[in-house]
C-alpha cells in the first residue's frame, strides 16, 4: 500500500512540478483576468478624434440640420441612446438566470455610469463647415489629403476628416420618383465609430428635411415608426420563465468541459509517462520493487491527483468569480458533489484505457492507432452535448447516460441542465459507472502486466484482447 | 545450507518457442551463481520468473522460502537486463525513490544513497540530472538501486554488459563484497571470463535446457582436460616424434603451431610426465592446462557453440 502511495507520489510530482505544466494549467486563465481589462484600458486609450467635416450641400436646405445632427450635444444624445440600448440587450440576456436584487441593481448602475460618462469613447471634438453649393470637390478632397501623410503639419489644428457632397435629389425626388445617395469623402485612418457616427448624422438631417419639406411633423413620425420589442417568456409550471438559450446552454457545458479537460488532460499524462518508463527502460527496474499492479493503480491515483488539481484550479476559478458576481445561485452547489464522483469515476475508466495502451506499445506514434477508437468515444459527448441539452431526458439521453465510459460526461451534462431528470437514474449511473471502471481497472491490468515487458511489434486491439483473457 | 532458490520442473514457452523446458535447480543460500549461456538461451526468463516478473506455464517454484517473490521483493536486489533511469529525474532523488518502493525508512534513505554515491565515486553527480550521466555511471546508479536496501538476495542480469575494464573490475570488487558478507547472489552473463573469476557456482543453459549446474571446483574436476603443454627451447625438437614417443603415460601427441600438446593416459598423474619432460627436452615452457569455461562449453553443446565462439570474440574484441 505504501509502495502504491510512494508511485502516487512521484507520479504526480513528476507531472505537476514541470515547467509546461505549470505554465499550461496556470497561463490560461491569467491570461482571461489580465487581458480583459488590458483590452478595455487600450480601448479608453484611442487618442481623441478632433477636426472638421465640410459639406457642399447642393440641395440648399440640408446644411443647417446636418450642423445642428453633428453638435456636441446631439452627439452624446445618440451615444446615450446606443449605451442604453447595448445595456437592455445584456439585460435580457441576464435574464434567465435568477439575479438577486442587488446584482441587478449593481448592474444597472453600473450600465448608468457607463451612459452619464458617454461609455469607452471619448467624445470627438468635431465642428462642420459648409462649403459653397458650387464648390470644387477634387479642390476640397484634396483637403483631406493634407489631413495625412507628409502634409499634416498644412492642416494645422483642424485637419479636414469628412467631406459630404448633398446632391439636390437626396431631398426633392428626381424625375423617376426616386431619391438619390449622397457622397462622403473620409480621411482612410478615421476611427470607424465616429465615421458611422457621422454618416447616422446626415441619414437623420436628410431624412428630417425631406420629411419638413413635405410639411410634416418630424417628432411624431419618428415616434410613429419606432420598433416595438418583444418580451418573450416560456410557459412552466413555476411561473412564465424568461427564456434564455445562451444561460441554459453555457452553464452545463462548462460543467462537462471542465470535466472533459481535466479527465483527458491526465489521461494524456498518464499514458506519455508509461510510455517513457517503457522506451527509458527504467520499467522493469521498478518492477523488481512494486508488482505490475501495484504500479499501474499508483500512477492512476498519482495522475488522478493531478486531475483533480486542474478541476480544481479551473473550477474553483469559476467559482470565485461567481461568488464575487453574486452569481453563485446559476449553479447548484451539489452538482459540484457530483462533479467530484463523475470526475473520478470518468478518470478510472479513462486513465485504465491509456495505461492498458502505454504499457502495450514502445513509442508515442506505436500508441496513434490504438488511441483513434479511443478518441472517437471521448469526442461523442462533445459532439451530443446540444442535442442533450435540448431534450435531457429523451431516450437517447438516458441510455447514453448508462454506457461507459461517456455516462459520466453524459450525466453531467444532463445534472447541470435546466430539465430535472430522473433521481433515480443518478445513484444507478453511478452504480454503473463504478462497474465500469472496475472491469476496465481489471481488463487494464492484465494488459498492464504482460505489456510492459514487452517489446517489438506493437499489439492490435485483437493482440490486446488476447492478453485480457489470457490468465 | 538452506536454499535461498528452489526450482523444480520449470516450463516457459512464449508462443511456438520453447524458453525454459523442464528446469529443476537449487541455489544454496550465501552462493554466487553464474548463470551461462548465449543469447536466448533462456537465462533472462529463469530470472524473470525468479522475480516473478513473469509466470512460467507449469513447475515449482520458492524463492528464500516464499511460493513466489513478490512476498519477499524487499529482501531481493535486482538488476535487470532492459534497465534504465529516469530520464528528467535527479539521481539522488531517483534512488531515494527506489529505496522508498523497497521499503527503506525514509530517515535511514538518504544516509545510505549518499554513502553509496561516494562509493563508486559518483558523490558529486546527486544533484544531476540521469540524462546527464554516461552509460557506465547510469549502470553504477542502476547496481545502487538493485543493493541499496541490503537485500539477501542479489539477482543482476548482464551486470557488465556496456562497462569498460575499470569499472568491469569495480562492480567485481562490489559483487566480491556482497559475497564475503554472506550474501546469495545470482548474475548472467555470456561472457565466460567473469564467469570464470567469480563464481562460486556454475549454471548453464543453452536453447532452454539446462547443461550444467555444479560447483566451480567440481567443474574443473569434471572437466580437467589432463593435457600438459611444452613448448621446447629449440623449436626443432617439436618435429622429433621419438622424443615424444618415449614418455611415459602419454596417450596422444597433437602438435600445434606454438606449442606440443600432451593427453594423459588414464590414471596417470601429470607430475611424472612433467618430471619425465624436463629431464629429456630443453623447455621454454611448460604447463598444465587449465579447462576454461568456453570449451567446457562447446564440448557441452556441441557444433551449437559456433554462435557462441562468434559472440565470445566479438567480446573479446570490445575487451581489448
Amino acid at each position: 500500500m505504501f509502495k502504491t502511495l510512494h508511485v502516487a507520489i512521484r507520479e504526480f510530482l513528476a507531472t505537476a512540478l514541470t515547467r509546461g505544466f505549470i505554465i499550461g494549467i496556470f497561463i490560461p486563465p491569467l491570461l482571461m483576468v489580465t487581458i480583459i481589462p488590458a483590452t478595455v484600458a487600450l480601448m479608453g486609450g484611442t487618442p481623441k478624434v478632433n477636426g472638421h467635416v465640410a459639406i457642399i450641400d447642393k440641395s440648399g436646405v440640408t446644411a443647417e440640420r446636418i450642423k445642428d445632427q453633428l453638435s456636441p450635444e446631439k452627439m452624446a444624445e445618440r451615444n446615450r441612446q446606443r449605451l442604453e440600448r447595448l445595456g437592455k440587450e445584456v439585460e435580457k440576456k441576464m435574464e434567465g438566470i435568477p439575479l438577486p436584487p442587488d446584482a441587478k441593481e449593481q448592474m444597472q448602475t453600473g450600465m448608468q455610469q457607463q451612459v452619464d460618462t458617454g461609455g469607452l469613447l471619448d467624445q470627438p471634438d468635431l465642428r462642420v463647415t459648409v462649403l459653397a453649393a458650387d464648390a470644387d470637390i477634387e479642390k476640397e478632397k484634396a483637403e483631406i489629403l493634407k489631413a495625412i501623410g507628409k502634409e499634416k503639419d498644412a492642416a494645422g489644428a483642424d485637419p479636414r476628416l469628412a467631406l459630404a457632397v448633398i446632391p439636390p435629389d437626396a431631398i426633392t425626388p428626381n424625375t423617376e420618383g426616386t431619391y438619390g445617395n449622397y457622397e462622403v469623402f473620409t480621411a482612410p485612418k478615421l476611427d470607424v465609430a465616429v465615421q458611422s457616427d457621422i454618416e447616422r448624422a446626415i441619414n437623420t438631417a436628410i431624412v428630417d428635411t425631406r420629411l419638413a419639406s413635405l410639411g410634416m411633423d418630424v417628432t411624431k413620425i419618428r415616434s410613429l415608426i419606432k420598433q416595438p420589442e418583444a418580451d418573450t417568456k416560456a410557459v412552466t409550471a413555476s411561473g412564465d420563465k424568461a427564456t434564455n438559450e445562451a444561460a441554459k446552454m453555457l452553464v452545463p457545458g462548462a460543467f462537462m468541459f471542465l470535466l472533459w479537460i481535466s479527465v483527458f488532460t491526465c489521461g494524456q499524462y498518464l499514458l506519455t509517462s508509461t510510455i517513457e518508463e517503457k522506451s527509458s527502460r527504467v520499467m522493469e527496474v521498478i518492477l523488481s520493487a512494486v508488482s505490475p499492479m501495484q504500479l499501474m493503480v499508483g500512477k492512476i491515483i498519482g495522475q488522478m491527483a493531478v486531475g483533480s488539481l486542474i478541476l480544481l484550479v479551473y473550477g474553483g476559478l469559476g467559482v470565485v468569480s461567481l461568488i464575487s458576481f453574486a452569481m453563485m445561485h446559476v449553479i447548484d452547489p451539489m452538482n459540484l458533489v457530483y462533479l467530484a464522483i463523475y470526475f473520478v469515476l470518468a478518470f478510472f475508466m479513462i486513465a485504465s484505457l491509456m495505461a492498458a495502451i502505454g504499457s502495450a506499445v514502445s513509442d508515442i506514434r506505436e500508441a496513434q492507432s490504438l488511441m483513434s477508437p479511443i478518441m472517437i468515444v471521448l469526442v461523442i459527448p462533445m459532439m451530443l452535448w446540444m442535442p442533450i441539452l435540448r431534450n435531457p431526458n429523451s431516450l437517447f439521453a438516458q441510455i447514453c447516460s448508462f454506457l461507459p465510459p461517456i455516462n459520466p460526461f453524459i450525466m453531467i451534462l444532463r445534472l447541470s441542465g435546466a430539465e430535472k431528470i430522473p433521481t433515480w437514474q443518478i445513484p444507478a449511473s453511478i452504480f454503473v459507472a463504478a462497474c465500469g471502471a472496475v472491469f476496465m481497472a481489471w481488463a487494464a491490468a492484465k494488459i498492464f502486466r504482460i505489456g510492459v515487458l514487452m517489446y517489438g511489434k506493437p499489439p492490435n486491439f485483437k493482440t490486446l484482447i488476447r492478453w485480457v483473457r489470457m490468465a | 545450507m538452506t536454499d535461498a532458490i528452489r526450482i523444480r520442473g520449470l516450463n516457459k514457452t512464449f508462443g511456438p518457442k520453447t524458453a525454459v523446458r523442464a528446469l529443476d535447480l537449487a541455489i544454496p543460500q550465501g552462493s554466487l551463481y553464474g548463470f551461462i549461456g548465449p543469447n536466448g538461451a533462456g537465462k533472462t526468463t529463469t530470472i524473470r520468473m525468479i522475480m516473478s516478473i513473469i509466470f512460467p506455464d507449469s513447475g515449482e517454484l520458492s524463492v528464500l522460502g516464499k511460493a513466489s517473490a513478490v512476498e519477499s521483493k524487499d529482501q531481493i536486489g535486482y538488476l535487470p537486463e532492459e534497465r534504465g533511469l529516469y530520464r528528467k529525474m535527479k539521481v539522488g532523488a531517483f534512488l531515494n525513490y527506489m529505496g522508498k518502493l523497497k521499503g527503506i525508512d525514509a530517515g535511514a534513505v538518504d544516509r545510505k544513497v549518499k554513502t553509496w554515491l561516494e562509493r563508486v565515486g559518483l558523490a558529486d553527480c546527486s544533484k544531476k540530472k540521469c540524462e546527464e550521466l554516461s552509460k557506465g555511471m547510469q549502470q553504477k546508479v542502476q547496481y545502487i538501486a538493485a543493493v541499496l536496501h541490503e537485500p539477501n538476495l542479489i539477482i543482476l542480469d548482464e551486470p557488465f554488459s556496456g562497462l569498460d575494464p575499470v569499472n568491469r573490475r569495480l562492480l567485481r570488487g562490489l559483487i566480491g563484497e556482497q559475497h564475503q558478507a554472506g550474501r546469495t547472489l545470482i548474475f548472467s552473463t555470456h561472457a565466460m571470463f567473469e564467469a570464470e573469476q567469480l563464481c562460486t557456482h556454475l549454471f548453464m543453459i543453452h536453447k532452454g535446457n539446462k547443461v550444467l549446474d555444479m560447483p566451480m571446483d567440481e567443474v574443473w574436476r569434471t572437466y580437467d582436460p589432463r593435457t600438459i603443454i611444452v613448448e621446447p627451447l629449440d623449436a626443432a625438437d617439436a618435429d622429433r616424434a621419438e622424443l615424444w614417443n618415449a614418455l611415459h603415460g602419454v596417450s596422444a601427441v597433437h602438435h600445434t603451431d606454438e606449442h606440443v600438446e600432451l593427453r594423459l593416459a588414464d590414471n596417470v598423474a601429470p607430475e611424472g610426465v612433467m618430471e619425465q619432460l624436463t629431464r629429456t627436452v630443453r623447455l621454454r615452457r611448460l604447463e598444465l592446462k587449465k579447462a576454461n569455461l568456453e570449451e567446457v562449453f562447446i564440448s557441452l553443446v556441441g557444433g551449437d557453440a559456433a554462435a557462441l565462439r562468434a559472440e565470445a570474440d566479438e567480446l573479446e574484441s570490445v575487451k581489448g
